[in-house]
């Protein structure tokens, strides 16, 4: 095989990968959008999606990280959505993507604590934009979101570290 | 648990003394709400007493005040967080519905 069909080869195997992914995430956030979490403060979510992009981060593939977050979030807001939930879920997403990405490359923090960092970042960036929107009373909201993003974060890294260690292959 | 590093129980550590400092600050400001505001697109739309009983009928919303305390009663929202919320009666609790662009505010 010349080294270009090679190539085209896999780079239609990380397209699959990286649209499987995507599928994944978009079921986990309509499973999640069923169970009323929204119910402790408006934002709790478990984020189940952002495991995919934190096994992404933990295997060096940032770039892939950011291409399954957007597109995800982009794909989540077309079908379940509307353009202004796209704000709040798109800038938050965004940023504590960048801020995972930064941290991963933390020797002293494990991905448990990359984690926990991005989604108390998420939630706090919601509440930011909504102070923007709302005024600033759902500032009430932070302590709340803080603690569900700690818990959340917890889970989340170390549903991240276990799918790292099954996933032996590559993408 | 061998997975977590040390910075790891610093920042989680540090997370759960500010929330919970922040829970003791807002709950010390936190009292018996007297006034409902209701706001869409920023603008407000309606004010009252908290403990007169009603119901107020947006477009997209029907907000419902009872004993004291105020629920979205309904809403044609997708995601129907607003709903889901519940009810609120201390000042400073908010109910967001963010597709309608609804805040229910208590003063
Ligand atoms: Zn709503």
């Amino acid at each position: 095989m010349s080294s270009k069909q090679s190539d085209s080869g896999n780079r239609i195997k990380s397209l699959t990968v990286y649209s499987l992914l995507c599928a994944f995430c978009i079921v986990c956030g309509y499973i999640e959008f069923l169970i009323p979490t929204a119910a402790i403060a408006p934002g709790v979510k478990l984020g189940i999606s952002n495991s995919v992009a934190l096994v992404l981060l933990i295997k060096g593939d940032i770039k892939g990280a950011f291409a399954v977050n957007i597109t995800r979030i982009l794909l989540s807001a077309l079908l379940f959505g509307s353009p202004f939930s796209l704000l709040f879920s798109f800038c938050a997403g965004v940023i504590s993507t960048v801020v995972c990405a930064v941290l991963i490359k933390m020797p002293k923090l494990s991905p448990i604590g990359v984690s926990v960092a991005g989604a108390v970042c998420h939630n706090t960036v919601q509440i930011a934009i909504a102070s923007f929107i709302f005024g600033k009373g759902v500032w009430f909201y932070l302590p709340v979101l803080i603690l569900s993003g700690v818990i959340c974060g917890t889970a989340i890294g170390l549903l991240g570290i276990v799918l790292t260690e099954k996933i032996k292959s590559d993408f | 648990m061998k997975k977590l590093k040390r910075f790891d129980i610093i920042l989680i550590g540090f997370l759960l003394f500010a929330s919970l400092v922040l829970f003791t600050v807002f709950g010390t400001i936190k009292r018996k709400g007297k006034r409902v505001v209701i706001k869409q697109n920023d603008t407000v739309v309606y004010s009252g007493e908290l403990s007169k009983d009603g119901e107020v009928s947006l477009k997209h919303n029907t907000v419902k005040i009872e004993n004291g305390e105020v629920f979205m009663k309904s809403a044609d929202c997708k995601n129907q967080i607003c709903v889901k919320t519940g009810k609120i009666s201390k000042s400073g609790e908010t109910i967001i519905c963010l597709p309608n662009k609804v805040i229910v505010e208590i003063e």
